[in-house]
């Protein structure tokens, strides 16, 4: 019998069919790994259905902090032969499986030779001794606590808290199948200190785990944020459920509409009372969004949009992570009008620019778009705890009975130097005024008079260009120096931090950017590519969306490479660094540092 | 005083329904003593799209059928506010018609004053979802009013008409009162002509019945209502009056906790709720 190995990075799955509770599984796991200091980083990978269809919930536990999976899985828990058919090939060579053998042996095909398999009918005991097959779960997770040399107190106690919630006639049938599942490994030789592996105990402080969504619910609401109106779609439900949950205990609103076109009306009423709204939704609901969209562009009314982007075109995979509504968040719409699109990359972001983008809001009067994708939206990861004592509100310009009283006039959309007009909210005395979306005079009075027109057209766009560089920067990865680099939003922020690190132990030195500004380009951007030979943008779309806008932006497009992937599945940090040295005008500047790679 | 816009000049014309509409709703502001700032008017697309550019208020120009959940969001964020929203027989039986289906479910406190001519006007003469049955027309008109009672949370469901004035100011207060009383959301349809593309005036004013001149008519009865107005269309008339009026409370004083401030007066900074901030996110710690 061999020491066992101290695992510092675990890559895990659990699947079966949807409602077989790969979830539960996961979230006793990544609770005891949390306990152990590690840092964690969970996903799921549904199909859009309630039950059924192949569901795997999937986690990271590192002592590093890591911002996606790794590239295989060094252990798979299969409660049936389809979740082994469809992931046995991803699992690492020498990992474990514990096949539910219950409807008979495993057919291992698809496994690599050196794949150790633990056959368990957890089915067929936890229905026979247990009642119920939900309990399979529970026993599971005893097996996979030997396998990683966990004592059985330190196991049960993550269980249980794991299992919180569950009323005590469930949670100890819980216990009851954890115990079966210790037993059992007794009787296949895994008894304590047996198994292949054993997990580290790190120092690390007290973290967040928290997926995109209520991070980014949570930042809207921390600043103020104290209307938002939805309608539930994958993947960007959980916003409107955290804020249904979170806002009305805090004196605001959160609503379920009857429709996208409601929800982004909706909020548009509530922000012209001077409630700072916000409305999201994802990709197809988005499209239908976007009247809403340009007519808070026009009428200059301030509001926050959440596109948490899943794969398209139409309602195309629900589940799947993509990023193909760029375009559409920044050009999208009938017209010409200022907008500001953010791009956070992980939870952390999400919080930030929540905030950022309800306070921007508020200080240009015009709408702010939040580019999600899924994975951002849905996975979750350890982070440090929100700073919010740094959070503040700005108040933007607003008008009240004294600063009126002071004017000769006031009309809504008087026209500035700043672009931004002072306004006098509803309920404020003698502030009477009108909001329109049709061109208008500076009362609000609609008029197609060539010069007001004009004015007021210059008016609105005036607002980005008097906001200059003052938006949130991107986050740089690897040597800033490097002749060569890599860019990309959202989901590839932890895989390309990642690529960049291990091309970097190779010797290979790359500059690795995640702006997360992305409409206007900022110069940040445009910069990161001019000091660079090549710079391969990464990204989840067919025509290289990233790529264009930044072309458009000025950016030279002989220097910028591209690496795309729209089959619903994000990149793994070796995949990608595969494909950026395929990228032959990197692999060549790359040659001619004279490194071999 | 600081100069505020001039309500004085319309876009309609002369002979237009809307005009009476607009001077009851002004009067009945007036007499009922709503102070101008504490007044919104949101009107949707069309000539009545036009109404909040005539009264002294707070006003806003929706997208086209979509003034309701724009009035929804203004109505549960500052119920302190009176609130009218207004719009065609277009914006809010066609491209809004969803809206008005789900407003009468919420009940939510604000008057909707529905401005029928039965044409689309603006876009000079094509038919509307309310325009009389002919040989050639493949639909059957709507009646909102039929459908607010089909639906259960309406309280308060009336028709007027430009052309008999003293009933239009009546249902006009009692709408606004119905609002500001919290009870909910007051749907008021004016039957109000277009002089230039279906002058109905002289074909209405002989179709018109005021349910309410009937004694006997309980307008607090759901099912007889419906019989009633049901029986009065079939025989060719028009149900005017207040046609239904139900017990309910208005969305915001349902889901507001009691003695809440309203959102558009709470504080946004983070101090006034940080203790909560920082029990929701040790929900999150591992």
């Amino acid at each position: 019998m061999s020491k066992p190995k101290t695992i510092i990075d675990l890559t895990a799955m659990v699947a079966g069919q949807g409602g077989d509770g790969s979830l539960t599984v996961i979230s006793i796991l990544t609770e005891l790994l949390a306990r152990r200091g590690y840092h964690l980083f969970t996903s799921r990978n549904v199909a859009s259905r309630i039950k059924g269809g192949l569901a795997a919930a999937t986690m990271r536990g590192s002592v590093a902090r890591r911002g996606c999976l790794g590239d295989s899985f060094d252990l798979l828990v299969a409660f049936d032969q389809e979740a082994i058919d469809l992931n046995g090939h991803l699992v690492a060579d020498d990992g474990v499986v514990i096949y539910d053998a219950s409807d008979g042996p495993l057919d291992r095909t698809s496994l690599a030779e050196a794949v150790k398999v633990i056959e368990v009918p957890f089915g067929r005991y936890a229905v026979r001794d247990l009642r119920r097959d939900l309990f399979k779960n529970s026993l599971s997770f005893g097996v996979i606590s030997r396998l990683l040399g966990i004592a059985q107190d330190e196991a049960q106690d993550c269980l249980t808290h794991a299992l919180r919630r569950l009323p005590p006639r469930l949670l100890e049938p819980n216990v009851r199948a954890f115990r079966f599942g210790l037993d059992f490994a007794d009787e296949v030789g895994l008894g304590l200190g047996q198994g292949p592996w054993c997990v580290d105990r790190v120092a690390r402080e007290e973290q967040l785990l928290i997926n995109g969504n209520d991070a980014l619910a949570f930042g809207f609401m921390a600043a103020g944020g104290r209307f938002y109106a939805g309608y539930p779609i994958t993947p960007a439900t959980e916003i409107l459920e955290f804020l249904q949950k979170h806002l009305p205990a805090r004196g605001g609103i959160a609503l379920q509409a009857e429709d996208e076109l409601a929800a982004v009306n909706m909020a548009i009423g509530a922000a012209m009372t001077g409630t700072r709204a916000m409305t999201g939704s994802s990709s197809p609901g988005y499209s239908l969004m976007q009247e809403g969209i340009v007519h808070a562009g026009s009428a200059e009314i301030p509001l926050v949009i959440v596109d948490s982007q899943r794969s398209g075109p139409s309602t195309g995979m629900p589940t799947k992570p993509e990023q193909s509504d760029l375009d559409m968040m920044v050009f999208g719409g009938n017209g010409e009008f200022p907008r500001i699109v953010l791009a956070p990359g992980g939870p952390k972001d999400c919080f930030d620019l929540a905030v950022t983008a309800t306070n921007l809001a508020q200080r240009l009067q015009c709408p702010v778009i939040i580019a999600l994708d899924q994975a951002v939206a849905q996975d979750a990861r350890t982070i440090p705890y929100f700073d919010l004592e740094a959070v503040e509100a700005e108040p933007g310009v607003r008008l009240d009975a004294a600063g009126l009283s002071k004017m000769a006039a006031y009309g809504r959309y008087q026209i500035t130097d700043s672009g931004v007009s002072p306004w006098a909210v509803p309920g404020t005395p003698g502030g009477m005024n009108l909001i329109t979306g049709n061109e208008r005079n500076e009362w609000g009075l609609v008029s197609t008079k060539p010069d007001v027109r004009q004015a007021m057209a210059e008016k609105r766009m005036r607002k980005i260009a008097a906001l200059g560089d003052d938006l949130p920067l991107g986050q740089r990865f690897g040597d800033d120096g490097a002749e060569v680099g890599i860019l990309g939003i959202g989901m590839q922020t932890g895989v390309m931090d990642e690529a960049v690190a291990r091309l970097q132990v190779s010797g290979i030195a790359v500059a690795g950017l995640q702006p997360r500004t992305l409409w206007p380009v900022p110069q940040e951007t445009l910069a990161f590519i001019a000091k660079r030979r090549r710079v391969v943008v990464v990204e989840h779309n067919v025509e290289g969306q990233l790529r264009r806008l930044l072309m458009g932006a000025g950016a030279n497009g002989d220097r910028l490479g591209s690496v795309r992937k729209y089959n619903g599945t994000p990149f793994g940090p070796s995949e990608l660094v595969a494909a950026l040295l395929s990228d032959p005008a990197f692999a060549d500047n790359v040659a001619e540092m004279g490194i071999v790679a | 005083m600081t100069r505020t816009f001039d309500h004085t000049n319309t876009i309609w014309c002369a002979g237009c329904g809307h005009f009476g509409v607009r001077n009851t709703l002004v009067s009945a502001l007036r007499d009922l003593e709503v102070p101008p700032h504490e007044t919104m008017v949101l009107a949707g697309i069309g000539c009545s799209g036009t109404i909040q550019n005539n009264v002294e208020a707070y006003g806003y120009h929706a997208l086209h059928g979509r003034v309701l959940p724009a009035a929804l969001g203004v109505a549960l964020t500052n119920p302190h506010l009176t609130i009218i929203a207004a719009g065609g027989d277009g914006d809010g039986y066609a491209i809004g018609a969803g809206h008005l289906v789900h407003t009468f479910k919420r009940n939510p406190a604000m008057v909707y004053l529905l401005m029928n001519n039965a044409v689309y006007g603006l876009t000079k003469g094509q038919d509307s979802p309310t325009a009389a049955p002919s040989h050639e027309a493949a639909e059957q008109g709507m009646d909102g009013i039929s459908l607010g009672l089909a639906l259960p949370g309406t309280t308060f469901l009336a028709r007027a008409f430009t052309g008999a004035p003293e009933q239009m100011d009546r249902l006009m207060r009692a709408a606004l009162i119905h609002s500001q009383q919290g009870r909910g959301f007051a749907f008021l349809e004016i039957l109000s002509p277009c002089v230039t593309y279906n002058d109905t005036y002289a074909d209405w004013a002989g179709r018109v019945v005021d349910l309410e001149a009937d004694d006997r008519y309980d307008r607090f009865d759901r099912a007889k209502a419906f019989g009633r107005v049901h029986e009065v269309s079939e025989g060719g008339g028009i149900p005017t009056g207040l046609v239904f009026e139900g017990d309910g409370t208005d969305m915001a004083a349902r889901i507001m906790v009691k003695g809440t401030v309203a959102p558009a007066h709470q504080p946004t900074d983070v101090d006034a709720h940080l203790d909560g901030y920082r029990d929701l996110m040790a929900e999150y710690a591992v």
